[in-house]
């Protein structure tokens, strides 16, 4: 029991570390100033992403159509970073940013 | 609001600015809590879901037949690895001008989006996914 734990953490762990959505959060929480709000949501969201995961079992790909979630995801990724981008340029061209 | 904090630029007044105003997009600044939460879970949750995470949980969960218990300790291997995310992306805040990191930022979101949509034409086009 501790055993199936302790590996279930640890693979799911080591998975995580450097992943898309560990990289799309420090990106949120980096340009945002509300830490706790990105952690809450971030926590609260990959918990019920493997709540779902674990309940579905194998059946998952053949319930929740995936591909489509994945798309709707790119494009959510794709607006925030055009939007961040955009904003760091509008800043760039306000304020004149000294470079050390 | 913990990090009026890149005070490394000379000018004190546009760097904390910056930070919190963006520049062009006070939208951005107003955001509440709740919208915080809202777009980090909604995204968190689309990119996540059909994801290596979920394939090894199912993995696990279908050899072990105690599914209590991978979601235990998958649930606190995601809560500890967002927890890193936050603090890297708050450390990164201090370390860097705030319009040099929205702007590399973006650039790692577009990315991103791009692999994510790729990934999933290119699911829809075959039957399996190989673990990675």
């Amino acid at each position: 029991m501790l055993a199936l734990l302790a590996s279930t953490f640890a693979t799911v762990f080591l998975a995580e570390l450097g992943d898309k959505t560990q990289l799309a959060i420090v990106s949120i929480s980096g340009t945002s100033d509300r830490p706790g709000a990105v952690f809450a949501g971030s926590a609260f969201a990959l918990v019920l992403a493997s709540l779902v995961g674990a309940a579905a079992g194998g059946s998952l790909s053949s319930v929740i159509p995936t591909e489509a979630l994945q798309l709707a995801a790119s494009v959510g990724f794709i607006l925030l970073g055009t939007r961040l981008i955009l904003r760091s340029r509008g800043a760039e061209a306000g304020e004149e940013p000294t470079d050390p | 609001m913990t990090a009026p904090s890149d005070s490394r630029d000379a000018s004190p007044s546009t760097a904390s600015e910056a930070l919190v105003d963006g520049g062009s997009a006070p939208e951005q600044a107003a955001a509440g809590w709740g919208a915080v939460f809202l777009t980090t879970a909604t995204t968190v949750f689309l990119a996540e879901l059909g994801d290596k995470t979920q394939l090894a949980a199912l993995l696990l969960s279908a050899q072990s037949g105690r599914p209590a218990v991978v979601f235990l300790g998958a649930s606190l291997a995601l809560v500890s690895s967002s927890l890193v995310g936050v603090l890297l992306g708050r450390w990164l805040s201090r370390v860097m001008p705030a319009h040099q990191l929205e702007r590399s930022a973006g650039v790692v979101m577009l990315a991103l989006g791009l692999w994510l949509g790729r990934q999933a034409v290119l699911q829809g086009g075959l039957p399996s996914l190989p673990l990675g």
